[in-house]
């Protein structure tokens, strides 16, 4: 784990005709081969951090540098064939079968003129057997439940053969079962092949379980930073959420129970409130 | 390409109608006729009457005409009241006429209903034939206390207009293209009165069998039908598009064989109507040579 | 593999019924003896003079608007979108009323004046669209093409009952689509002028592909998404209005045709924008053969005939995109 995948010093971002900053003197560092999680409330800066991270902003303040240049100075498609981003959400408008969507995923690779080679076809078939898609290969992406449409972006990511692997608020409309085989898989391709992973969302309480770093943000300042041990505490979360909470603990990581408010505070199970319980 | 011209008229025949409602309730008595009943302030809305009426004497009575009624050259002082098609109906109110007439044609049949509300006599009448202009002008004579005239100028182009059908020369005739436009290529047919001008001058219509009065073609149609000569309505000298590469197939034009015309004794059916027959006549036989 | 020997087939099926179908009946073996010279000098002249580059330059455009509806569809990512989308259709109908009515005739007159109009619609359209950081808008796109398109048509309803000419009512005929004004030389400079945009757009096949998905999905994947809106706007609308100056408006073409292509193929514009120029080529040299023969000797607009073909056709492709 030497160098640095994403770093940014004193970074802020400002929307034109905003009063304030998206982003405001961020400092924040992933190295390669982690796996890190940013996490915060609606409007806190998450996307627009992303965003600065991927090179689409250019910061108004200090630097965000990808691979050890700023990320607004990469060309999409060098940028593309390093890192790939599953988004939250994504409307097919239209019909292509699921292969054919997936194989976009090479295009980073293959440019607007290379046939596609053996070599393509190959690694579109390897993303559609990691992301568990391969059944649903010659079907239309119209016809694709949400999980399994989820599961064929995420292929499409991995057809990049990327060495970072993003997803931003991409589990935010699964079910339990299909946001924790995500989570699941983002970390074995990050232990297993050295990928570092960068995971955007607001179910803190999952997302600590699984990752090496923690990044909190609340409008647009980096409030901590560091392993979810040490950020995940009652003071941080009560603050940036905005709401009283407890820490428990599970399976040695810290997970946030919020409370009633005005009822028991300070109970550790309740009748009413179980253990687990996601964040906001 | 959609043009909302419909609602606009609509809108403005409302707002029309409306002003016109207005303007009939502040109105005192309807205007005086004369001892015999005839008209005196007539509105025309057609070129055709308005050359009509003053012809047979009416001129003096007529208060209104469309912007198109540029003959005689006395019409032009009369105001304009605007189009004949889609009249304004509030402009023409504004010339207190006691008398309107309307060629025949379903495009102002609602204006024609909105003064016949307001009691404002109408009078419609068909113009597409050489045979409605005798009939015509002795009903605008009738109308307007000049029948006399009117019925002696009827009576003596019907009888030039069956000597010159009875002198058409036998034997073989010129073949004509009578064109109205060039893209899309809009032809004359048989069912208009420019074909009966043609058929009195001893030509032969190419597109005589189409029974409407014009019609979209193509060139190759024309070319097929080989046509001697192309008459062009409106035009004058050696047309642009003569010169264009598609159109060298059709012979006359690769020839050069053109007759233009201009006026509107060739647009609409007039007492003159004869002496277009005798230009085109000299025209054509002047292009055989 | 089957699919594209079918397609060809078509074409040249189309392209051979353009050439043997007219209003001046020529049976087949006359017309295959006039094409080689033989014959009478009027039939021959019919058929390699008027005939043959009509149906070709028919085939041209009819690919053309096909290939600038897809690419406009990828680009506002929206399957209702078609090449006169961006008012363009309002600008070059202003264009052509202006012209005639101004007296600008001429052979070329009222083709160039449209194209003219064509482009400065489209210009202002695309003046109004692109926002702060020279970011082009495509919601504002649709809109202000909407806008643009509704007020060249309002000003060419006042100009038409304004102005006394009379070749005005021609001049929305001719807006109504034709290819009366077909020739070898129209057919030259339309085919070297629709050269460049046409290998331009099928360049950007696979940049097409990740538009498709929307602005953010196509940046991740690796388009520059900002040049490469510029350049299809561009390109597209260059080719529309050679389309329009050449033969006027034609509906339908650009809307049909890359829907029927996509509920075959699928949605690689690899393979769609050939594709929709083969059909689109077909379709509409047949339907300018039928809107010239089926009330010989009077002649239809072909923009009648493609709506009369392409609203059934359109229905159906619905249905079957619904399920």
């Amino acid at each position: 784990m030497g160098d640095l995948i994403f770093e940014t010093r004193g970074a802020s971002f400002r929307y034109r005709a905003a009063p304030d900053d998206a982003v405001h003197q961020a400092d924040v560092a992933v190295p390669r081969g982690a796996l890190v999680g940013i996490v915060g409330p609606n409007g806190s800066g998450k996307t627009t951090l992303l965003h600065l991270l991927l090179g689409t902003h250019r910061p108004t303040a200090g630097t965000v540098d990808a691979f050890g240049r700023p990320s607004a100075d990469w060309r999409r498609r060098d940028l593309a064939r390093r890192v790939a981003v599953v988004a939250q959400r994504e409307e097919p408008v239209f019909p292509l079968r699921v292969r054919e969507a997936v194989a976009l995923g090479r295009y980073p690779h293959v440019g607007p003129f290379r046939p596609f080679a053996a070599a393509d076809a190959a690694a579109v078939q390897r993303a559609l057997e990691l992301a568990d898609a391969t059944q649903l290969a010659d079907r239309w992406i119209q016809n694709l439940s949400g999980g399994e449409w989820q599961r064929v972006r995420l292929a499409r990511a991995l057809a990049q053969e990327p060495e970072v692997l993003v997803l931003d608020e991409a589990t935010a409309n699964l079910d339990l079962r299909h946001e924790m085989e995500a989570f699941s898989l983002v970390t074995d391709l990050v232990h297993a092949q050295g990928l570092t992973g960068l995971l955007v969302t607001h179910h803190v309480n999952l997302v600590a379980r699984f990752v090496d770093r923690l990044v909190v943000l609340d409008r647009g300042h980096v409030v901590a930073a560091g392993t979810p041990a040490e950020v995940l505490r009652r003071e941080v979360i009560e603050r940036v959420f905005a709401w009283p909470v407890a820490i428990t603990e599970w399976d040695g990581v810290p997970q946030v129970v919020p409370l009633l408010k005005g009822r028991h505070e300070g109970r550790g199970t309740g009748r009413r409130g179980a253990a687990g319980q996601e964040g906001t | 390409m959609r043009v909302p011209v419909s609602r606009s008229t609509e809108l403005s025949r409302l707002l029309a109608g409306v002003a016109g409602l207005v303007l009939a309730a502040c109105r005192a008595a309807p205007p005086p006729a004369d001892a015999a009943g005839a008209a005196t302030r007539v509105v025309s809305l057609s070129p055709a009457f308005t050359e009509l009426l003053f012809a047979i004497g009416a001129g003096d009575r007529v208060v209104g005409r469309t912007q198109w009624g540029d003959t005689p050259p006395a019409a032009l002082a009369v105001p304009s009241v605007g189009d004949g098609l889609a009249p304004n109906v509030e402009a023409v109110l504004a010339r207190n006429p006691d008398l309107v007439v309307f060629y025949a044609s379903g495009a102002n049949a609602a204006a024609r209903e909105r003064l016949e509300t307001l009691h404002v006599p109408t009078l419609t009448l068909p113009m597409d034939r050489l045979d409605d202009v005798p009939e015509a002008a002795r009903r605008l004579g009738r109308a307007t206390g000049t029948f006399a005239r009117a019925d002696s100028l009827a009576t003596a182009f019907a009888r030039a207009v069956d000597s010159a059908r009875a002198a058409i020369p036998a034997g073989s005739r010129p073949r004509a293209l009578i064109l109205a436009w060039e893209e899309p290529p809009i032809v004359i047919g048989g069912g208009s009165f420019q074909n009966e001008l043609l058929t009195l001058a001893g030509a032969e219509n190419v597109f005589g069998d189409l029974l409407q009065p014009s019609g979209q073609v193509t060139l190759e149609t024309i070319a097929a039908r080989d046509p001697d000569v192309v008459i062009l309505l409106d035009a004058a000298g050696m047309p642009a598009w003569a010169e264009r590469p598609e159109w060298q197939v059709v012979r006359a034009v690769r020839e050069r064989r053109f007759v233009p015309v201009t006026g509107s004794v060739f647009a609409r059916p007039t007492l003159r109507a004869l002496d277009a027959v005798r230009v085109l006549e000299r025209r054509l036989a002047g292009s055989e040579r | 593999m089957n699919r594209w020997v079918a397609l060809v087939a078509l074409a040249v099926v189309a392209l051979a019924a353009g050439i043997a179908v007219g209003p001046a009946a020529i049976d087949p073996a006359t017309v295959l003896r006039a094409l080689a010279g033989i014959g009478d000098h009027t039939t021959i002249a019919i058929v390699r003079d008027l005939r043959v580059p009509r149906a070709l330059l028919a085939f041209l455009v009819g690919g053309s608007l096909a290939v600038t509806g897809a690419v406009l569809q990828a680009l506002v990512r929206n399957p209702l979108a078609d090449p006169y989308l961006l008012g363009l259709s309002g600008g070059a109908g202003l264009g052509a009323v202006s012209a005639i009515a101004l007296g600008i005739g001429g052979a070329w007159g009222v083709p160039l004046a449209a194209a003219i109009g064509a482009l400065a619609a489209i210009a202002l359209v695309y003046r109004l669209a692109v926002v702060a950081d020279a970011v082009l808008d495509t919601r504002v796109l649709l809109l202000a093409g909407v806008v643009v398109g509704s007020f060249a048509a309002a000003l060419v309803g006042a100009i038409l009952v304004l102005s006394p000419s009379e070749g005005l009512r021609s001049a929305l005929l001719w807006l109504l689509g034709g290819f009366d004004g077909a020739s070898w030389s129209a057919l030259a400079i339309f085919a070297a002028y629709a050269v460049l945009p046409l290998a331009l757009l099928y360049r950007e096949s696979r940049m097409l592909d990740l538009l498709s998905l929307g602005e953010e999905p196509a940046r991740f994947l690796g388009a520059d998404v900002e040049p490469l809106k510029r350049r299809l706007y561009l390109a597209a609308s260059l080719l529309t209005a050679a389309a329009v100056a050449v033969s006027g408006i034609i509906g339908f073409v650009g809307l049909v045709v890359p829907h029927a292509i996509r509920v075959l193929w699928g949605s690689r514009h690899g393979a769609l924008l050939p594709a929709a120029f083969l059909l689109g080529g077909a379709l509409l040299a047949a339907a300018d053969a039928v809107a010239r023969t089926a009330f010989a000797p009077l002649s239809l607009p072909v923009g009648v005939v493609t709506a009369i073909v392409g609203v059934p056709v359109f229905a159906v492709l619905v249905r079957r995109w619904a399920t």
